[in-house]
């Protein structure tokens, strides 16, 4: 076992993976930056260290601070969390050289699955369906003309660095290619210094739906399973849920199997992610992108299988074989996550701030990966998200029910959250029957302000800030007037003396 | 005490007065009924750092931020900016100077963040829902724009700077 694991990461994740640490027995080592020094997962884990300014440009992703923590501390392992260098393979061999552990995968598995054009070409040689498309990068506007008139419309241009919704459009018409081409260039230029773009065919009725995949270095590879992500804002997603109701039992199997085929290809070691469009329609799948780190939602496969995904990753990093067995996996019933946000339900704009009151939900089947607290300051600097409910059920109705119970008891104010947001998805139709695509919060939602605020009365809120307003101008009041009229006093001491 | 207060843009009528054991509460939507409500001081009492406020028999946990004459309150994870006036005129004068963008005389930040890109320049005419300036915060590209015809008086931030919630960052004139 390692003697002590630094976590080069921030908020909910860095906690996850300290609990895991703790639960194995092992120290674990956080680093925060200036911002962060009262953020829970500072003090949580067992030593904590500065490694500088705010901006993560200068301190969560500053590399050589990082490994000297590491070292200093006697850290012999680090886990990177998702975001910041966990699909950074500069950053892994910097560790191997450091002669510290890096527990994911390989930096050849990053960089094969790092870029987009070159990761197709690797599924197609292991036969797993692709989007039909261009094949490469195109140059030319004439270039693009060319493709989309041999797989035909609607396509989407894309940035070949792209990613988080940055670098891409979508085509419907012809008028639209050169408009389309030329800012997906001057966004991959601006966003990634890469103006590569490619095309694709345009899956009219898409779900995102994914399949995690574990390596070891012994050669063995399994799948666990779906996750459906496909309800998004801004090309994130918001609400997973495993297993996915749109998938059936024989095409779940193919895309396990292709997704195994995948990992395998690249011998993947560690935990990974192979991201499939889904056409509802057709049932059709096709290889997306693979992330080659955990993901945000990975707690729903913790449920639904009941391993935990972390300490297994800690394991394969010792050289250890995988723990279990493909026939070993199953599912057992569902489990949903919804990512809770600082941020405003209707406009998604960011509301960093003072945490006033923050109470988490419990309960049975519920599980809050969370680093709110009451007095803590969200800073403007990283990702909104904060924390993380997932809830499990026999059924899928039963889960959803859970959550939205869950939700109810969530208690947070001072900043802004899209909590009300996640509690009207669970009522509308198209989530409850499973049609629901990645559009449906921009195509069958309608994000009004009366439809997601319906649920308390105005008078409700008119009331507590009357009564606010009163006491503050009250209190103001009292000041002005402290000279009490002599006759009440001279009137109490009169009856005294009687 | 009477206020005037104003909620999503619907405007009220709001009396309080405080009993030793109650609070009356009278509240008349803009031209409509007055309706009064007789609650118990048992009925909104303060714990923690939020008050449980039972209404018609409905828990409520209320937590109320701010001052003077704006207020935001939380409740059920919904919350809610009320506008709180005592005297008449403020009231007027709010709603006069008020509307969105451009009926401002300038536009400020809603929340912290860094400024990514500036479309407009000093002495330019701007049509209405076009561009001025992206501010990033949190990761998250957030577009500015003009809700009606304006004539750039000042533009106080450069690209690159970080600025506060509040902190004003163009200046305009009527074109």
């Amino acid at each position: 076992m390692f003697k002590k694991v630094l976590i080069a990461n921030r908020g909910e994740i860095a906690i996850r993976v300290t609990r895991a640490c703790r639960e194995l027995g092992v120290n674990s080592v956080a680093v925060f930056s200036d911002a962060d020094r009262e953020s829970l997962h500072v003090f949580l884990a067992d030593e904590a260290y500065n490694i500088g300014p705010a901006p993560s440009i200068e301190s969560y992703l500053k590399m050589d601070k990082i490994i000297e923590v590491a070292k200093k501390s006697g850290a012999d392992a680090i886990h990177p969390g998702y975001g910041f260098l966990s699909e950074n393979s500069d950053f892994v061999r910097k560790c191997q050289e450091a002669g510290i552990n890096f527990i994911g995968p390989t930096p050849e598995n990053m960089d094969a699955m790092g870029d987009k054009l070159s990761a197709k070409a690797l599924m197609k040689k292991a036969k797993v369906p692709t989007v039909p498309g261009s094949d490469g990068a195109v140059e030319t506007v004439e270039q693009a003309r060319e493709v989309i008139a041999q797989i035909g419309l609607p396509v989407i241009i894309k940035a070949s660095a792209g990613g988080g919704g940055k670098g891409m459009r979508v085509v419907k018409s012809e008028s639209e290619i050169e408009s389309a081409f030329r800012a997906c260039r001057s966004e991959g230029q601006n966003y990634f210094a890469d103006p590569t773009v490619y095309i694709e065919k345009f899956v009219t009725d898409p779900k995102h739906i994914e399949i995690q995949v574990f390596g070891d270095k012994h050669g063995n590879v399994v799948h666990l399973f779906e996750r459906e992500c496909s309800v998004q804002r801004r090309h994130q997603k918001i609400i997973e849920e495993s297993p996915s109701p749109s998938v059936p039992a024989e095409v779940r199997m193919k895309m396990g199997e292709a997704a195994v085929r995948a990992a395998r290809e690249i011998s993947y070691v560690g935990a990974g992610t192979i991201e499939f469009i889904f056409d509802n329609s057709t049932k059709e799948f096709y290889f997306m992108e693979m992330n080659t780190r955990l993901q945000v939602e990975h707690p729903i496969t913790e449920i639904v299988t009941g391993i935990d995904l972390v300490k297994e990753q800690i394991h394969v990093a010792l050289g250890h074989p995988l723990s279990f067995k493909q026939s070993d996996l199953k599912q057992k019933g569902h489990a949903i996550e919804v990512r809770i946000c600082a941020e405003d339900p209707i406009s998604y704009k960011p509301s960093p701030g003072l945490i006033r009151a923050c109470r988490h939900p419990q309960g049975p089947f519920v599980r809050c990966d969370s680093y709110a607290y009451p007095g803590y300051e969200v800073p403007i600097y990283y990702d909104p998200m904060i924390a993380k409910v997932i809830t499990w059920g026999e059924t899928r109705e039963e889960a959803i029910a859970r959550m939205d119970r869950a939700l109810s008891e969530f208690i947070l104010s001072g900043i802004k959250s899209n909590i009300v947001l996640h509690k009207s998805i669970l009522k509308h139709p198209r989530f409850l029957d499973g049609t629901y695509t990645t559009q449906f919060l921009e195509k069958n939602f309608e994000v009004i302000e009366p439809e997601i605020f319906k649920f308390v009365d105005d008078h409700v809120f008119l009331i507590a800030a009357a009564i606010t307003a009163f006491n503050d101008r009250k209190s103001k009041d009292i000041r002005q007037y402290n000279v009490f009229p002599n006759w009440k006093r001279v009137g109490r001491k009169m009856q005294l003396r009687l | 005490m009477y206020f005037e207060a104003e909620i999503k843009g619907k405007k009220y009528k709001v009396d309080v007065v405080e009993q030793p054991r109650n609070w009356k509460i009278s509240l008349q939507e803009d031209g409509g009924q007055w309706i009064h409500y007789d609650l118990s001081k048992e009925d909104y009492k303060k714990s923690e750092s939020y008050f449980s406020f039972l209404f018609k028999g409905v828990s409520y946990l209320v937590d109320v931020v701010g001052k003077d004459t704006e207020y935001t309150v939380f409740t059920r994870n919904s919350f809610r900016s009320v506008k709180i006036f005592n005297d008449e005129m403020l009231l007027h004068e709010s709603l006069k100077a008020g509307g969105g963008l451009g009926g401002d005389k300038e536009l400020k930040s809603g929340m912290p963040g860094k400024i990514i890109e500036i479309f407009c320049k000093e002495g330019d005419v701007v049509k209405a829902n076009k561009p001025l300036i992206i501010m990033e915060a949190m990761k998250m590209e957030n577009e500015m724009r003009t809700s009606a015809d304006v004539k750039i008086k000042q533009i106080c931030v450069k690209q690159g700077d970080s600025v506060e919630a509040g902190a004003v960052l163009i200046k305009f004139d009527n074109p």
